[in-house]
């Protein structure tokens, strides 16, 4: 069985059956699931921060990295599973994003990060049909290939699905 | 149900940690000062062979990327700058600490010592970028030494995790803070100011480590030093790398704007330099950049 692990600003897909895709330690970070039924192709992208135009040169080595660069990134690289360009009939899960208690905004990068996300994925004309976002812990992500089935865990939690 | 440490356990625990090396604490010491020179810095690390060879061995790492190799000290100092010379001298000798396994937050060994190297860089980004009147330098060196209360209470803290997070989800206004304290009676803020106390640290670096949660409680004039720490830390832990359970289960201390002016596009740059920054130290740290 292997093991696809996408870090920080890290984008990928796979559809052998016996794969899992994971990424650890979620904090404001948002993951972007896209499943695709037809190709029973999974893709996901370790998203870090909502805008590209702070860092263009970051944006072009680490597409991944930002919510506009991500979503064309990880639809590009679904392709060559045979997955639309612009992700027709895939299924969207959205986790991540926590934020610390700040009431005036400014920390709240979980939440930009998910709203980023989600402007985005309206543009091609997709939403998520479930999404576990917000709150103030850490999530770690797996999924499984052959199942489709989505693992978030977190210390002194017992694990859950999505 | 966890066993409480009594105020005489602590002083036992702190007491079997192992001092600073001389010139650990020397350097600690200096750079804390407002109007130090580079060059007592570099006359300190001369007079530590162990310490001088690992600098030029860590400036001549490939992550670095220098072409020719650093072969005098006072180049590799320069180059590197003095946070990274606190950081190995601090490394080199309470590395046992910073490596532990934190079983009692269900946390890998080494992910205290790469959360500490986050809320280091990130700390002083803090500072740079939002212009606050701070050594970026300081706000280094003490968002390296904020957690080590972590280590010292962690075996104590065993099997507590989902009591821990039970406590803190449905009592409001707790944090994992309270938890520590109802569990095991002292948090590691409070150990960690006693280990800091031990190892004669600067005032401001035991004041950073007693208070990097509440800044608002501590003296006015290390506050803005502290908050610059407190928001390195909750960067750090935002970033994804916190130390296991109780990553992001703390309050922000609101009074941070008194202090610190950052925006929501200044905090973005920041979390990305350090994203930047610690790849780069991180591989020149753990040798897997080494040139051949």
């Amino acid at each position: 069985m292997g093991q696809i692990v996408l870090g920080v600003g890290d984008y990928g897909a796979s559809n052998t059956p016996s794969d899992d895709v994971k990424t650890f330690a979620l904090g404001s970070c948002v993951s972007v699931i896209f499943l695709d039924p037809k190709t029973r192709t999974v893709g996901m992208a370790h998203v870090a921060l909502p805008d590209s135009s702070i860092n263009a040169a970051k944006a072009k080595e680490k597409p991944g990295y930002f919510a506009d660069t991500a979503i064309p990134a990880l639809l590009t690289q679904m392709t060559k599973f045979g997955c639309d360009k612009r992700g027709k009939g895939m299924v969207v899960k959205l986790c991540g994003g926590a934020n610390v208690m700040d009431t005036n905004d400014t920390f709240q990068i979980g939440k930009r990060n998910a709203l980023a996300i989600k402007k985005i994925l309206w543009s091609y004309g997709m939403g998520a049909v479930s999404e576990d976002l917000g709150k103030n812990y850490s999530r770690t992500v797996s999924i499984s290939v052959s199942a489709g089935q989505i693992t978030l865990s977190s210390p002194g939690k017992p694990n859950w699905q999505l | 149900m966890a066993k409480q440490i009594s105020q005489e356990e602590l002083h036992k625990i702190v007491k079997s940690v192992p001092m600073l090396s001389a010139s650990a604490s020397q350097l600690l010491q200096l750079t804390a000062k407002a109007d130090h020179d580079l060059i007592d810095v570099i006359n300190l690390v001369r007079n530590d062979a162990n310490l001088t060879a690992r600098v030029l061995k860590i400036v001549n790492s490939a992550a670095f990327g220098l072409i020719n190799n650093i072969t005098s000290i006072d180049r590799a100092i320069s180059y590197l700058g003095e946070r990274i010379i606190v950081s190995i001298a601090v490394g080199d000798c309470a590395g046992k600490l910073f490596e532990k396994e934190l079983s009692g937050y269900e946390s890998a060994g080494g992910d205290l010592w790469k959360h500490d190297l986050r809320t280091a860089i990130a700390s002083r980004e803090v500072v740079t970028q939002s212009g606050a009147d701070i050594s970026p330098e300081l706000a280094f060196t003490a968002g390296l030494l904020h957690d080590i209360g972590k280590a010292l209470i962690s075996d104590y803290l065993q099997g507590t995790v989902a009591e821990a997070v039970e406590l803190i989800t449905t009592e409001e206004g707790l944090d994992y803070l309270d938890a520590e304290e109802k569990l095991v009676g002292f948090d590691h803020t409070r150990a960690g100011y006693e280990l800091a106390k031990e190892w004669n640290l600067p005032d401001e670096l035991c004041e950073v480590i007693l208070h990097h949660h509440e800044p608002s409680k501590a003296k006015e004039e290390y506050r803005a030093l502290i908050y610059a720490v407190h928001l390195g830390d909750n960067i750090a832990m935002m970033g994804g790398f916190g130390t296991g359970a109780d990553s992001m289960r703390y309050k922000l201390d609101q009074q941070y704007t008194d202090y610190i002016k950052i925006g929501p596009k200044t905090l973005a740059t920041i979390m990305l330099n350090v994203d930047i920054e610690f790849e780069k130290l991180e591989g020149s740290f753990n040798g897997s950049g080494e040139k051949n």
